[in-house]
């Protein structure tokens, strides 16, 4: 199988000047988990935007599945989440937002209104699917904001900060479910601890919007000098043992450190 | 932006914003909530054409009380249904209202060389009245009836797809509109302190209006990404309401049809 997104030389300029993107080429393989990471106004979102076809890049093509170039025409297979949860729940009530998606992209309403009850019993929003979106707080906006994404079942996820405000508890949740879908999954985060729980692949967006580093999730993460450069920390188990162990043996994750240090003590 | 125009924004936003959701409304059991929405949005479009045809502020004040009467079958809150659509009526009577003194008619009262006259009081009385039951019927439907089940019978009576569309957006944008317009009064209280004057508080009103122009413009682009993102760009398709037509919907066609053409006769004659 090819490439689900390929994009060559991509470059964003907004209207003020500012060169969100800079000369990006990156291909997305079918069933992959990549993330990118970069720091705060490194031009993550843009490219998330431009990949999912919502902005127009400055120069440069995105492909679809190795078809079609207009993102519109595989609408139905992009779940593109940005990331305020506010742009998102545009409906009345938050039945109606999650509903949406399966709506206009013609899944079946019997199979929308099962996929409603599923997510909304997964993500603790039963009791909130007739309330107005406005009314909600943070965190349970970005679970109704997930719910709507995964709701009608695309096969690729591209992900802006889907852990946004959830608590510890819903974020356990909603890493389940992105670690269970089936098909492709690419999460744009600056949070780095939570990468390796979820993705196999990590692109850095460096702060002049170029990609300066596209490696295997531990090769990049242990990379402490490439993440500082580029406006990043370590994951946290990284920091921890960085200088005691070989960047083959830190821990990338809690649950990984945990075994570790209780090996050590054995 | 604290003193008298802060809270009034704050306050105004806040109830229009709750007005537009009427969320527990839909979800009562009344009689426009147990009828097919197709059904609901045709009579109560008639009974609104039946309003505009009248001319006298009898009939008018008629419908006026069908509509309290429906709105109380469909435990809609006479003050919320009031809330919701006083606004246009209001900016109607303003716009209307120098026919007072350009109307001919008997003078009513005389100042600064202009009479009031009998016939255009009349003239503004009724079009504001026209209006305003027109507005608050069209507002029953919505508060009774989920916004995409409105949506939806749209599609499902063949109204033009660009038709549906201005209504699904405007509706929604309308929305996101006081949000954003509350948030902006929030934030900004969030950092103001001590009272301000009635001066201060216009200009900073002033200030106010130019960034909320600006946040509305780009919220409006991140929504309508939002939109795209599901497959926004393809006209507005929510799932279908449909139910059984039953007795009462049989009933508020009827009460339409006779409406309308009770309307006509009136206004026409045989």
């Amino acid at each position: 199988m090819g490439p689900v997104i390929e994009a060559r030389g991509l470059t964003h300029e907004y209207p003020d000047g500012t060169t969100a993107l800079r000369d990006v080429t990156v291909a997305i393989e079918a069933g992959e988990r990549v993330a990118v990471i970069g720091a705060n106004g490194s031009g993550k979102s843009t490219l998330q935007l431009v990949l999912g076809g919502l902005v127009e890049p400055t120069a440069g093509a995105v492909e679809y599945f190795g078809e079609t170039a207009d993102a519109e025409a595989v609408r139905d297979r992009l779940g593109v989440l940005l990331q305020d949860p506010d742009d998102y729940l545009f409906n009345t009530t938050v039945r109606e937002d999650i509903e949406y998606g399966p709506a206009q992209l013609g899944m079946s309403r019997r199979a929308a209104t099962q996929r409603v009850a599923h997510l909304a019993a997964e993500l603790g929003l039963e009791s909130l699917l007739d309330r107005p979106p406005f009314r909600l707080s943070g965190g349970e906006k970005q679970r109704a904001a997930v719910a709507s994404v995964l709701a009608f079942e695309p096969d690729v996820l591209l992900l802006d900060e889907p852990f946004g405000a959830v608590d510890a508890g819903y974020r356990e949740r909603i890493l389940e479910l992105v670690t269970d879908h089936e098909g492709t999954v690419v999460l744009f985060t600056p949070s780095v601890d939570v990468v390796p729980e979820v993705v196999d692949r990590v692109l850095v967006v460096g702060q002049d919007g170029s990609i300066a580093a596209d490696g295997p999730v531990r090769d990049v993460l242990t990379d402490t000098a490439l993440l500082r450069e580029n406006g990043l920390q370590p994951p946290a188990t990284v920091q921890l043992f960085e200088g005691i162990l070989d960047a083959d043996d830190v821990p990338l994750t809690v649950s990984d450190a945990r075994a570790h240090l209780l090996d050590e003590t054995r | 932006m604290t003193g008298v125009v802060g809270r009034s924004v704050e306050s105004i936003t806040g109830a229009l914003r709750t007005v537009f959701t009427a969320e527990q409304v839909a979800s009562a059991d009344g009689f426009l909530q147990r009828r097919d929405p197709r059904v609901s949005l045709c009579s109560v479009a008639g009974l609104a054409l039946a309003v505009m045809l009248t001319r006298t502020v009898a009939v008018t004040l008629c419908f006026g009380v069908v509509t309290v009467l429906l709105a109380r079958l469909s435990a809609v809150p006479l003050r919320q249904l009031l809330a919701r659509s006083a606004v246009v009526p209001l900016v109607s009577a303003v716009i209307v209202v120098p026919q007072a003194v350009l109307l001919p008619g008997d003078a009513l009262v005389r100042a600064f060389g202009l009479a009031v006259t009998d016939g255009g009081v009349a003239y503004v009385v009724l079009f504001t009245l026209r209006v305003g039951v027109g507005v608050a019927l069209l507002s029953l439907i919505v508060m009774t009836t989920p916004f995409s089940s409105v949506v939806a019978a749209m599609r499902e009576l063949r109204v033009p797809v660009a038709l549906v569309w201005v209504v699904a957006v405007t509706y929604r944008y309308l929305f996101l509109f006081f949000d954003e317009l509350q948030r902006l009064v929030l934030a900004r209280n969030s950092r103001t302190t001590g009272q301000s004057s009635l001066r201060d508080g216009w200009r900073d009103a002033k200030r106010l209006v130019g960034t909320f122009l600006l946040r509305t413009l780009d919220r409006g682009e991140r929504v309508g990404r939002g939109m795209r993102a599901r497959g926004g760009s393809r006209p507005p398709s929510p799932y279908s309401r449909s139910r059984a037509v039953d007795g009462g919907d049989y009933a508020l066609v009827a009460l339409a049809v006779v409406a309308v053409v009770g309307s006509g006769v009136i206004r026409w004659g045989l």
